[in-house]
């Protein structure tokens, strides 16, 4: 592709410009995540890079510790990721099923009457989130509530609709008038053409906003951090409470699992909307 | 087919949006098996008109009769009319044959009475082999014929069609507009099609409604609006006539171009008077063949192929010309040239 910013022959100082920029940006973001897989690998008692020595001790143990059920242990690892699984699953359920009828009527209402309502469900991600984390404990707290796992669940819900309201919203703005109503011309009831119709056209938009519920529910942390009891909590919280104990391989062993579960998820997602932009 | 065998009564309909008046107090008798079109520049009401017919717009006033019953308030899905969008509207995730069969399927048809009917649509729209295609995969003109079929799949009472071949190109459209003519006579549904393209218009129509600011103008046969366009309005929008001014002389005579003409008026004399004379109905002749004959010099001389196209400036208008092809030796541009009218072929108004 060539981008007449700057034009050159071979497109010289524009193609090295943007290769440095990659090239960074890369080093950020992936350098930790390598880090972390190489150091899991380590033979030694303490996380050390690089490593002296590989093993897959740690791998094993993770594998060990995934599946003993120590009933002693409250904060057991498979507990915790039951846990997550139950937050992530519910806040995916949760948020498209409130997001799909919220786009269909936005896209369907007036242009102002679209803009508030982005800018009121955007709200969430502008807040910092340890306001948020003290705000949704205090509600609880001052109210004492007894919420069960709901006291996860609500919190992540409001964290994730801001990006699955996108995604429906997005997914919406294909799907025009006409052929709702050449759905009704045909003799389907406006609920029918909904269904038929609107919908599965949704469908990309809908299976994106599953995926990002997943991911951002699963990996949450600093919301849940306030949030979390000794019943209640996740695999985050686990992991943290662990390295701040003893800082032990094990976890390392653990996040490569759930890199590689993202990773994959993230795949799954540009598959789906491929050549379909505006994720965000 | 009887006297007067209506099958739709539009009964003085009326609609506001807010403070705007977008049909105001519309009257017409649609006949059972009539190709009826809705004719205007954008925004005249015509779409507007066909929506409430179609149920998707409610009118402000008035009744809309089917057969005698009154389905103002029926919902648009209760209607049982099959109607073709501009954008076709065609259903992305469903393949062709399912596309057709939607209707039918909602009708509670069997598999096998769905799978007949679309085969037999997808043979009168001569695409026999399409069935199992993705409509993403269709040609603009296979597009149009799947979404004509998927609305005479559910044999419509009334077949609606709001500008549907405004997206083609002129020869596709030109070839789409036959068809759909024919498609319309094998099928004997009743008809109403929007369009503001003014031959679209007169190749399809059995009846024309021409329609400016939410009134009806005029209707009638094609024909008969083109021969005797009742105001300046339809004349010039239907084929564009060209609008000059007669002024009345003494004896009740009309003087056209300048000249004397045998046409008459019964207004006062020096009242200027509005007529249209069709660019077909001029022929050219020499400058000097007749008195009464007006002159005019040639401004404009273009070739059509079959036909030529002059402008002539005569009298301080300027007039639009078509002549075949022969008569292009008769003057150059920037010459004086005679002009003769049939004065059966002036319409006053």
């Amino acid at each position: 592709m060539r981008v007449g910013l700057l034009p050159s022959e071979n497109g010289g100082t524009y193609r090295f410009v943007m290769l440095l920029l990659a090239t960074l940006g890369v080093l950020v973001a992936a350098l930790p995540v390598v880090v972390v897989v190489i150091m899991s690998f380590s033979a030694s008692d303490m996380p050390s890079f690089p490593p002296e020595a590989l093993s897959f001790r740690w791998y094993e143990e993770v594998i060990a510790m995934l599946t003993s059920s120590d009933a002693s242990s409250a904060q057991s690892v498979p507990s915790s990721v039951l846990t997550s699984i139950v937050v992530a699953s519910a806040v995916m359920v949760i948020s498209v099923a409130a997001c799909v009828p919220l786009a269909y009527a936005m896209a369907r209402s007036g242009r102002s009457m679209r803009a508030g309502m982005e800018l009121l469900f955007t709200l969430p991600l502008v807040f910092p989130l340890v306001i948020l984390g003290i705000a949704f404990l205090l509600i609880v707290e001052g109210l004492n509530l007894d919420l069960g796992i709901w006291r996860l669940i609500i919190p992540h819900v409001a964290l994730v609709l801001p990006f699955v309201l996108r995604n429906c919203l997005s997914a919406m703005s294909g799907v025009s008038v006409e052929i709702e109503e050449a759905a009704i011309s045909l003799g389907a009831s406006p609920l029918r053409a909904i269904v038929d119709v609107v919908i599965p056209l949704m469908k990309p938009g809908i299976l994106a906003g599953l995926i990002f519920a997943l991911i951002i529910s699963f990996n949450e942390f600093t919301v849940t951090f306030f949030m979390y009891t000794i019943d209640v909590s996740t695999l985050p919280i686990w992991m943290y409470s662990r390295t701040v104990s003893s800082l032990n391989p094990s976890v390392l062993a653990l996040s490569v699992f759930i890199v590689a579960a993202d990773v994959l998820l993230i795949v799954l997602i540009d598959k789906i909307i491929a050549g379909k932009a505006n994720l965000f | 087919m009887t006297q007067s065998d209506t099958h739709l009564h539009v009964d003085s309909i009326s609609k506001d949006f807010g403070a705007v008046r977008a049909l105001s107090d519309i009257e017409l008798k649609v006949e059972r098996g009539s190709f009826v079109c809705l004719l205007g520049p954008s925004g005249c009401g015509k779409t507007t008109l066909l929506r409430i017919i179609a149920g998707f717009e409610t009118a402000t006033n008035g009744n809309l009769m089917l057969d005698d019953v009154d389905i103002t308030r029926l919902q648009p899905h209760k209607r049982g009319f099959g109607m073709v969008f501009q954008s076709l509207a065609l259903f992305p995730h469903m393949s062709v044959a399912e596309n057709i069969a939607y209707g039918l399927k909602l009708r509670g048809a069997g598999a096998k009475e769905r799978k007949d009917r679309v085969e037999e649509l997808l043979n009168v729209i001569e695409l026999p082999a399409i069935a199992d295609r993705q409509v993403s995969a269709l040609s603009g003109g296979q597009r149009q014929r799947v979404a004509i079929a998927r609305a005479l799949a559910v044999q419509p009472k009334l077949f609606l069609l709001d500008e549907p071949l405004s997206a083609l190109d002129a020869k596709l459209r030109d070839n789409m507009q036959v068809e759909l003519r024919q498609l319309q006579r094998k099928f004997g549904v009743t008809t109403i099609l929007v369009t503001h393209d003014q031959t679209e218009a007169m190749v399809l129509a059995d009846r024309l409604v021409v329609m400016k600011d939410g009134v009806i103008r005029q209707e009638g046969s094609p024909t008969d609006v083109y021969r005797n366009p009742k105001d300046t309005f339809v004349a010039d929008f239907l084929g564009s006539a060209n609008l000059v001014k007669g002024t009345v002389s003494s004896g009740g005579k009309l003087r056209v171009l300048g000249k004397e003409s045998v046409l008459k008026s019964k207004a006062g004399v020096g009242t200027l008077e509005d007529l249209a004379i069709r660019a077909e109905d001029i022929q050219l002749c020499a400058p000097d063949a007749d008195q009464n004959t007006p002159v005019g010099k040639v401004d404009f001389v273009r070739d059509l192929g079959s036909d030529l196209e002059w402008i002539v400036a005569v009298e301080g208008e300027k007039l639009r010309i078509r002549t075949s092809a022969k008569q292009g030796e008769i003057a150059q541009l920037g010459q004086q040239i005679g002009l003769k009218i049939d004065p059966e072929k002036i319409v006053q108004f």
